[in-house]
């Protein structure tokens, strides 16, 4: 599904992304951990291209992405992502979110995309806000259409970045849920996450960055009850 | 007191045909004005650099120098190439000069939009263009009515100006009354009041805008 090699990114100076290989496999739920500044969310980034590589690969559904001469919006058609502070278009209702992409870049016909959105906007348990504007939902309601706005587009992969770090914590649950269902549908999943309740029930493999590589990998059972590195070990026992 | 009324209201026609022609030279000149500023706007935010210095240029010499100057150089400048009226020197040089300053607030609010938003719409498959259209610009216009409000008012007022190039409208009319009569104070002030009614005209006109687009969102 994405296999990403010797992957580098510099901030100017700043060496964020230090030769990260990664493979996702369909159907696989991937949780990127790690102390703030590792890199996750900026390896996350990379992976839909708002960020773009310095050096190395990126291969998403078998094809290399080179982004001088790929079209990205393209490539973005297939990649699904929920950002941490929601990112949702103030000026549309919830429904004009979730159709906007539909109708003006797939160009499905509106009746059809309203259909499709609401099926979507029950799924995330917001079928009744369809003609509301963002700034009258709270912020689980917020995250969970932005959810239903990437899934319109019916990506093959979905990427979240800290999609729960801007809740309230009464509010984490609802969107949580959210996630799991899509994981229990086999959603393909790469999900930057201080949840780690989260990680150890959902994902099949935890992957824990420090300093721009990859520290440790393996499923959250193992990581999380014996990890190896010292600094994997260190940010467990703060965050465990 | 009865003097001043009664020349208020014996040149009310005339002033009416005036106060019709600044009408039409702010009217013109501001939605040119409003065109040249997008596509400005539109030109510094695309991160190109060669539009990004065509656009410095521009806003640097405009904002630079008086607007009577940018008026006197295009209507006698100009007319040495092409024959050009005097109405249409004077509302393309509003136009120019309004235009500089609609640019920044379209810039100014194009570049407040959060950058998450474009970053959504990119991750959704949108490109630039696209994504500049449908989501930003409906955001960033909706920023700019009240700066843009202020700018209409201010491109009202500076039409005043074209009356050195020989223009009848509201000020050289009353600058040819005062001539005339020797009633400086009366004419100036007649003139003000027109001036003062079509700015209160306006500002009620944007203020119902500004309510109808809050309620509307």
């Amino acid at each position: 599904m994405i296999i990403v090699s010797n992957l580098h990114k510099y901030f100017g100076e700043l060496h964020v992304l230090k030769g990260v290989d990664l493979e996702v496999r369909p159907r696989e739920v991937v949780v990127l951990i790690g102390a703030s500044g590792s890199g996750k969310s900026t390896l996350l980034r990379c992976l839909n291209f708002l960020e773009l590589k310095d050096e190395g690969s990126i291969v998403i559904d078998g094809q290399e992405i080179d982004p001088a001469t790929t079209p990205l919006n393209k490539v973005r058609e297939n990649v699904g992502m929920v950002f941490q502070h929601f990112n949702l278009f103030p000026h549309m209702t919830v429904l004009e979110n979730v159709i906007e992409a539909p109708v003006h870049v797939k160009r499905i016909p509106k009746a059809e995309a309203i259909e499709r959105a609401r099926q979507l906007l029950d799924k995330v348990g917001l079928g009744d806000k369809s003609d509301a504007y963002p700034e009258k939902l709270s912020g689980g309601q917020k995250q969970r259409v932005a959810i239903a706005r990437a899934l319109a587009m019916e990506p093959s992969v979905m990427l979240f970045d800290e999609p729960t770090s801007a809740l309230d914590p009464e509010l984490v649950g609802e969107v949580l849920e959210v996630m799991k269902g899509l994981a229990a549908d086999g959603m393909t999943m790469v999900v930057v996450t201080h949840e780690m309740g989260f990680a150890r029930e959902v994902a099949d493999r935890v992957v824990f960055l420090d300093g721009g590589t990859i520290a440790e990998q393996g499923p959250p059972g193992t990581l999380f009850s014996n990890p190896q590195h010292p600094k994997a070990r260190q940010f467990l026992s703060r965050v465990l | 007191m009865t003097s001043f009324l009664h020349d208020l209201i014996a040149t009310f026609p005339a002033f009416t045909r005036a106060a019709w022609m600044t009408l039409q030279i702010t009217g013109i000149s501001l939605g040119l004005a409003l065109v040249i500023g997008l596509i400005f706007a539109l030109m510094k935010v695309s991160g190109l650099r060669s539009l990004g210095i065509v656009y410095n240029g521009y806003v640097g010499i405009i904002r630079g120098t008086p607007l009577i100057v940018q008026i006197m150089w295009l209507y006698f400048g100009i007319t040495h190439f092409v024959v050009l009226s005097a109405f249409w020197a004077g509302t393309i040089a509003l136009a120019i000069h309004s235009g500089a300053y609609i640019a920044e607030i379209f810039r100014g609010c194009i570049q407040s939009v959060d950058r998450g938003q474009m970053e959504a719409a990119q991750s959704l498959g949108m490109k630039r263009g696209l994504a500049m259209r449908r989501i930003i610009l409906p955001q960033a216009f909706k920023r700019a009515i009240p700066p843009m409000g202020n700018q209409f008012i201010i491109g009202l007022k500076d039409s005043s100006l074209v009356a050195f190039i020989g223009i009848t409208e509201i000020f050289s009319l009353s600058m040819d009354n005062a001539a005339v009569t020797f009633k400086q104070l009366e004419f100036y002030t007649i003139a003000g009041l027109y001036y003062l009614a079509m700015v209160a005209l306006f500002t009620y006109v944007l203020s119902r805008l500004e309510h109808r687009m809050d309620t509307a969102k």
